[in-house]
């Protein structure tokens, strides 16, 4: 009995961690895997309730009340209701939530550092529709020299509602430099630098967007000119 | 330069005065106060008139509210949209052989067709043809390591099931893959470019075997003259969903 109990506790607790939702549709179609081509293998009728296991992408595994497991799109788990009567809600992505969203991250694809390929992604948090703070790793790759950057700033967007939008940045940053010669071998070195820049957003779909953007850093060098380097990026990114 | 600097320098100042002025505490400064502030509230007005003037005193409500709002939590509902895991392969390093190649990937899903994946792996280099004729040693033994990483967007097409006998189906996609990334080898690093297809069988709904083939491209001046080397890789891997 006791062996009994101690199997069947986790998975009564499991059970009873889940989001229950109910069918409001004629029917709640169930796929064999998380895609929209894997077919349709069982049906749950109006008002049945299934349980919600998790999510993958835009796909959640449910299981019904006879424990068969399957997949519902998003769009078909709109039809559910919890088990206050509020309606299930997931959010995929849209215009909207473009305009409005709190985290978002990406990767640029193409860079110029200075004349070298560069490979850098960032991350930022936003403290309204207009203004994030965010923060940038890269990596560039020349024949001069390679290094790697860290900036943190803030940037502005003028129209984040529209579909495309400038933005201007400010920041500060650090910045490490390898030298490549041949002859005689200068030391690594790390110095202080601020960027000013601009770009463009492009919204594609759902959670994506295209960024493009233009940084003129000014290297705070101990030899007697500062040095100032132009950077040029392009690449995708997704907020959530 | 300096002219154009401060322009720049001028333009971010503004964009940020901008924004800041969206913030709570600054919105106040440049007009009145919320105009959707509470006033008095006229149903409270009618219900004393109907009660008689010569009352002052506040009328006892008819119904205490007495049902305590229940805090209804909606559990979370699980995500597994991210991807760890570890391959272990063939790595043909252009004129130095083809040697093991271990790494570990990390992949975003996006959507049922799109993510984004970093990889970091590691392989040692052989010696060329030259080295081992003319038994001189190009390159040190520490100049050997092949090291790189990427960032890809990946795309999956052709998703399907697989059957294992008659109970058993499992799901599986093919995909392709192009990034960017920075190879680490014979005492220089290089921007690589990298393409390739793979496939994956997802035994559970957690775990995933996966099969590609990748070929990563840099220049490279390093027997003399400068080339656009290509090394292809085959792995095999195996990752976890999160």
């Amino acid at each position: 009995m006791l062996v009994l109990s101690v199997l069947a506790g986790p998975a009564a607790r499991a059970a009873s961690q889940n989001l229950q939702v109910f069918v409001t549709s004629p029917y709640l179609e169930l796929h064999t895997g998380p895609g929209r081509g894997y077919p349709v293998f069982n049906v749950v009728d109006r008002d049945a309730s299934v349980d919600v296991l998790k999510r993958f992408t835009d796909w959640f595994k449910v299981r019904t009340a006879s424990g068969v497991e399957g997949w519902v799109s998003a769009q078909d788990m709109e039809q559910t209701v919890l088990a206050d009567g509020t309606h299930f809600h997931y959010d995929v992505g849209d215009l909207s939530a473009y305009t409005s969203h709190r985290f978002e991250a990406g990767i640029f694809f193409y860079g110029d550092y200075g004349g070298a390929s560069a490979v850098s992604a960032y991350a930022a948090v936003f403290a309204n529709p207009n203004l994030s703070a965010e923060l940038s790793v890269g990596e560039f790759l020349g024949s001069a020299s390679n290094g790697t950057t860290f900036d943190l700033g803030l940037a502005h967007i003028f129209y984040p509602q529209a579909r495309l939008a400038p933005f201007v940045m400010l920041g500060t940053g650090v910045v490490h430099t390898e030298p490549k010669a041949t002859l005689v071998q200068p030391d690594d070195r790390t110095e202080q630098s601020a960027y000013v820049g601009g770009g463009l957003r492009y919204y594609l779909t759902r959670r994506f967007f295209l960024r493009g953007e233009f940084k003129e850093h000014i290297i705070f060098t101990n030899r007697n000119q500062n040095e100032q380097v132009d950077e040029w990026k392009f690449g995708f990114a997704f907020f959530f | 330069m300096e002219i154009r600097l401060r322009i720049l320098l001028l333009t971010g100042l503004l964009g940020l005065s901008g924004s800041l002025s969206g913030c709570a505490t600054l919105r106040h400064l440049f007009g009145p106060a919320d105009p959707a502030a509470p006033t008095a509230a006229p149903a409270d007005a009618g219900a004393s008139t109907d009660r008689g003037s010569g009352d002052d005193t506040t009328p006892p409500r008819v119904i205490e509210p007495q049902v305590e709002r229940r805090d209804v939590k909606v559990p979370r509902i699980k995500s597994q949209d991210i991807e760890l895991g570890g391959y272990i392969g063939t790595l043909n390093i252009e004129d130095f052989g083809a040697h093991r190649v271990f790494g570990i990937q990390a992949a975003y899903h996006i959507t049922e067709d799109f993510f984004f994946q970093a990889e970091a792996g590691r392989s040692k280099a052989g010696r060329t043809s030259f080295e081992t004729l003319s038994n001189i040693s190009l390159l040190t033994d520490n100049e050997r390591w092949f090291k790189y990483y990427d960032v890809s967007v990946g795309y999956n097409f052709l998703p399907g099931e697989v059957f294992l006998g008659r109970n058993h189906a499992m799901t599986s996609s093919f995909y392709i893959l192009a990034g960017v990334g920075s190879t680490d080898f014979g005492g220089d690093s290089k921007f690589t470019g990298n393409f390739g297809a793979g496939y994956k069988i997802l035994p559970t709904d957690w775990l995933a075997v996966h099969v590609a083939v990748e070929d990563r491209v840099f220049n490279t001046d390093l027997l003399g003259v400068n080339k656009l080397a290509s090394n292809l890789e085959a792995h095999l891997g195996l990752t976890a969903f999160f």
